[in-house]
């Protein structure tokens, strides 16, 4: 009996360790699986249909359309003026906004993180802007920017930063600073509220600790806030200005991207020509050169980061 | 205690102040404009109170629209959101956290193009899919797409919280002889509450506010949540300032009573590190 | 119990046998107008037992992509609201239904004025809607304002609206007119520039585009020197209709151009003794041409109850319905008898009347059935007007861009055919 039981035995100590050792090699895909199966199904096909327009001749409504033309549109978007005048504005757009709200909101973090009477309700009512629905929060700027029904062209006459009571929207240089600002009010609770609560899981002691060591306020933020902020900061950033590259809701309510296209962006230019010249082909192309654009940002942004984490 | 005392106190409120008046008054006008009769909304626009005020709007909204139901709606859409994402999201970022495996980098790919192309492009194709399956007028469609648009956004957070955790808590468990799934969800996941509730705060946001695609996947009013109700004051030749402003004004109750319950959770930091670190 | 159970089922068969639902889409949505459309739609139940009646709202601000995404993906309805810029769009795709067999078979047919005829045989000769209504621009103009700038009467023509815009722009904060620079502007564009042109032809026999020409290069440039010459108000290069509707509601400026639908909301807004409507004013070849637009009801060849269908459309647009309809609607009337009706006759529906009856005013159809025309106006027309008010282009590079544009898309339509 003992002789025959010790391979069966093996046999199944060895199959008792493989399915062990597959379980652990299957476990990270457990845990990221149910996420990725639904994106694929939910996104993944219909992104690839649209990534196809783009080298189709697709035209909405339009049964004669759908031939394939290769890479026509993008030879045509090269040497369309008002493309690069979009892209143009996006960055200035992107960038702009994600630096003010990224500012602002840390700093917003960095003062509610202290404990005081009444932090509660401040960290509430900051957090509102971010409930207001993109496009109330535009008809609610527009409003305020208008000096027929609202004050802050007097305010901004007064304080001296215009020389008439106008509104900023129609502006032709200086307008995308009106959907920006209203951007910057609806984003900073963003940031606060995710850097506070990466704020909030450094623990205490660490700081109390270094408080004891002699070290003051600045070298406290830079060498233990800092690298504890570092991921959570690096992926905000990163989601922030990859929305708001796309997000051309605020622009499209308060000024419709005039005056003059001057506060067109890609996304709102790929919108006009999508349903008003019903190409959605081109629109897919101009889409598709945006994707490679946020998609090459996000790895230069990454290489950063692993170069940054492997120095500290 | 930290910087020098009274000062340090003083500018700290100055700038909260400086904050706070900057979030609210926005708000502030969008109450104002709710509580101004119709035919005084023009005339006497730029005051900061209007002469006379009246809660027709607030009547109107309530008692002659059909608010309530798009308002149940949105709740029911938003809630149902935030549980699955932030469930499918803490394991998905559990997982990009914790290790390194083959093909990582490509669900990583995948969840950040997803994010990076336009809405716009990408509405038709999803009509198409989800109409032969019954899903488009209904909110279970809503809320399936919702999810998979904000997954990758909640994994992504939830795993900037979980690189902040060393990794040789759950490993001292499981040498204990507990198996990491029970590590991970007994000692790893109350670690990272604020992270928790900072995610079941955005994504409800998210998905309470999102208009595009309540707007193009459902068209009766009886699947419509709360800002495609928005939108229908907007008609041809008016919009109706004042009933819209006040909805906006009540759509914010539902999500400060949602931060409200998860505030606790979000501060929790200090108490928690100083116990367990 | 056998009885009962036949009995059951006797009326189970019945139902399933009546039982139709026809999916209803307006799109030019507004709340007070859906209880209307309501009203119409329960008659019609009542007098069609075991038909049921689904309304879906639209609404208009993203009306056409929402109802484009809708059909492009075979979500049709039966019967449809068609406005004039959709039209050539859902007939070329073939989505439409032909209705010709229909009125010629109809008793009111012989009711419907000429002109709306014409306007239902818009795309391709054949009726592919039933109008509803016909929206017509007239000058609606500030009472208070101009007697306070000592203005006895609206002007009737361009020079008196030249000079009375020039009077009201001297009062503090206020201007003459209200200027629609953005999305939405290309009819005042169209409007000045026809009556300095003298003519409203867009388009020559062999397809190129008048708008370069002379005459309405003066209009254009008769527009942007009202602006460049501050009779419009500085933002208003930018200003939707939001904008516009704001300025006139506030007094901020005198003058507005709009249709006969936003007496609706004006009229909410404002009292009778402050605002007055005025036909357009005439240029110097003594006519003026108002733009016309229009909206109808059309039928979905896709529809499985055609003829249920058609019965549905003559209970929303017969002349008792069509009465109804338009004193919520605004718009003016298709039937040659409605203009009889007293509701016709008020105090501030009388200037669109007098345009009506006043051969120099001459109501324009715009070249809606052109392919492209929405890209023209809401893009095209948008950018470079703005461009034009802002003195970064001159009125005459503004006329060549448009007529290059419309020349090229007006060809390729005569070609196509």
């Amino acid at each position: 009996m003992t002789a025959q039981a010790r391979p069966m035995q093996r046999r199944a100590i060895w199959r008792r360790a493989y399915w062990r050792r597959t379980a652990v090699a299957a476990e990270p895909y457990l845990y990221t699986l149910p996420s990725v199966l639904l994106l694929c199904a939910v996104m993944l096909v219909p992104l690839v249909i649209g990534l196809t327009y783009a080298f189709h001749d697709v035209r909405l409504l339009d049964p004669m359309s759908g031939e394939f033309i290769g890479l026509e549109h993008f030879r045509e978007l090269y040497a369309d003026p008002a493309f690069w005048n979009a892209l143009r504005n996006t960055v200035t757009w992107t960038v702009a906004s994600v630096t003010l709200q990224f500012g602002l909101g840390l700093i917003l973090a960095l003062l509610l993180n202290r404990l005081f009477p009444g932090r509660a309700l401040v960290q509430l009512l900051v957090f509102l802007p971010w409930a207001i629905p993109s496009f109330l929060s535009g008809l609610n700027w527009a409003w305020l920017f208008n000096p027929v029904v609202g004050p802050l062209p007097y305010w901004l006459k007064a304080l001296g930063v215009m020389a008439a009571a106008d509104n900023l929207l129609s502006h032709p240089r200086h307008a995308l600073w009106g959907p920006i600002i209203a951007n910057v009010w609806w984003g900073i609770p963003f940031f606060a509220i995710t850097l506070l609560a990466a704020l909030q899981s450094i623990p205490a002691d660490i700081y109390e600790a270094a408080a004891i060591d002699g070290a003051g306020p600045w070298v406290r933020f830079r060498r233990i806030t800092l690298p504890f902020l570092a991921p959570t900061m690096a992926i905000t950033i990163l989601l922030r200005t990859v929305w708001i590259a796309n997000f051309a809701d605020l622009i499209v309510i308060m000024t419709k991207g005039g005056p003059a296209d001057s506060t067109q962006i890609l996304s709102s230019y790929i919108f006009t020509q999508a349903f008003q010249r019903l190409d959605f082909g081109y629109a897919s192309a101009v889409a598709t050169v945006l994707l490679a654009l946020l998609l090459a940002y996000a790895m230069a942004l990454m290489v950063l980061r692993a170069v940054l984490m492997r120095r500290s | 205690m930290e910087l020098q005392g009274k000062w340090s106190w003083a500018l700290h409120y100055f700038l909260l102040a400086v904050f706070v008046i900057f979030a609210l008054f926005p708000l502030f006008w969008l109450l104002k404009v709710s509580i101004t009769p119709n035919d005084l909304l023009y005339g006497e626009g730029v005051r900061l109170w209007p002469s006379r005020s009246t809660f027709e709007h607030y009547a109107s909204v309530i008692a002659h629209s059909q608010f309530p139901l798009f308002f149940r709606n949105s709740v029911i859409v938003a809630a149902t959101t935030a549980i699955f994402s932030t469930l499918l999201a803490t394991a998905a970022g559990y997982g990009f956290s914790r290790f390194q495996f083959r093909g990582k980098y490509w669900i990583v790919g995948l969840m950040l193009v997803t994010q990076m192309f336009p809405l716009v492009m990408i509405i038709a194709p999803i009509f198409r899919l989800l109409k032969p399956l019954g899903l488009t007028n209904s909110l279970t469609g809503l809320v399936i797409v919702y999810t998979a648009f904000n997954v990758p956004f909640a994994s992504f957070l939830m795993q900037s919280f979980f690189d902040a955790i060393p990794k040789d808590l759950e490993e001292a468990a499981m040498l204990d002889g507990a198996n990491r799934f029970a590590a991970f969800r007994r000692i790893i996941v109350p670690l990272t509450l604020p992270g928790l509730a900072a995610t079941l705060g955005f994504v409800f946001t998210a998905a309470w506010s999102e208009l595009l695609f309540a707007l193009m996947l459902n068209s009766s009013s009886a699947t419509s949540t709360f800002p495609v109700g928005l939108l229908a004051f907007v008609s041809k030749f008016s919009v109706d300032f004042g009933q819209m402003m006040a909805a906006g004004v009540l759509a914010l109750l539902p999500v400060c009573i949602f931060f409200v319950f998860i505030q606790r959770y979000l501060v929790q930091g200090l108490t928690a590190g100083a116990v367990k670190g | 119990m056998l009885k009962s159970l036949l009995f059951a089922a006797c009326l189970i068969a019945q139902q399933s046998r009546a039982d139709t639902t026809l999916k209803l889409v307006e799109v030019l949505t507004s709340p007070e107008r859906t209880e209307t459309l309501q009203t119409l739609v329960k008659a019609f139940e009542m007098q069609n037992p075991g038909t049921h009646v689904e309304i879906t709202s639209l609404a208009w601000s993203s009306a056409f992509e929402k109802f484009a995404t809708m059909v492009s993906a075979g979500d049709t309805p039966d019967v449809v609201e068609m406005p004039d810029r959709w039209l050539s769009l859902y007939v070329k795709n073939g989505n439409l239904e032909n209705l010709e067999p229909y009125l010629a078979q109809w008793s009111e047919t012989k009711d419907l004025s000429d002109r709306a005829l014409e306007i239902a045989r818009a795309v391709d000769n054949t009726a592919y809607h039933l109008p509803y209504g016909l929206y017509l621009r007239a000058l609606f103009y500030n009472k208070i304002l101009f007697k306070q700038a000592g203005i006895a009467a609206p002007p009737k023509t361009m020079d008196e609206f030249r000079d009375d815009a020039k009077k009201i722009s001297v009062l503090p904060g206020k201007s003459g007119y209200c200027l629609r620079g953005g999305p939405g502007g290309l009819n005042a564009w169209i409007m000045f520039g026809a009556a300095m042109a003298g003519n409203n032809i867009f388009f020559k026999p062999d397809g190129s585009s008048t708008l370069s020409d002379p005459g309405w290069i003066v209009g254009t440039a008769w527009m942007v020197n009202l602006y460049k010459d501050g009779l419009a108000p500085r933002d208003s290069v930018n200003w939707g209709f939001n904008e516009i509707v704001a300025g006139f509601y506030s007094g901020t400026c005198a003058m507005l151009d709009q249709d006969s639908d936003a007496l609706i909301a004006i009229a909410e807004r404002m009292k009778p003794d402050q605002y007055g409507v005025a036909p357009f004013p005439k240029g110097p070849s003594g006519k003026a041409y108002p733009t016309v637009g229009y909206a109808g009801w059309s039928i979905f060849k896709s529809s499985l109850h055609k003829d249920l269908d058609w019965k549905l459309v003559k209970a929303l647009d017969d002349p008792a319905a069509n009465l109804v309809w338009n004193k919520r609607v605004g718009a003016l009337p298709i039937y040659k008898s409605a203009a009889q009706a007293p509701f016709y006759s008020s105090e501030q529906l009388k200037g669109w009347f007098q345009e009506l009856s006043d051969p120099d005013e001459v109501p324009t159809l715009m070249p809606t059935n052109l392919p492209g025309f929405a890209y023209f106006a809401d893009s095209l027309v948008v950018r470079t007007s703005q461009q034009a008010l802002l003195g970064q282009i001159s009125p005459a590079d503004m006329n060549k861009q448009w007529a290059a544009y419309l020349t090229k898309a007006k060809q390729k339509q005569l070609s196509g055919k």
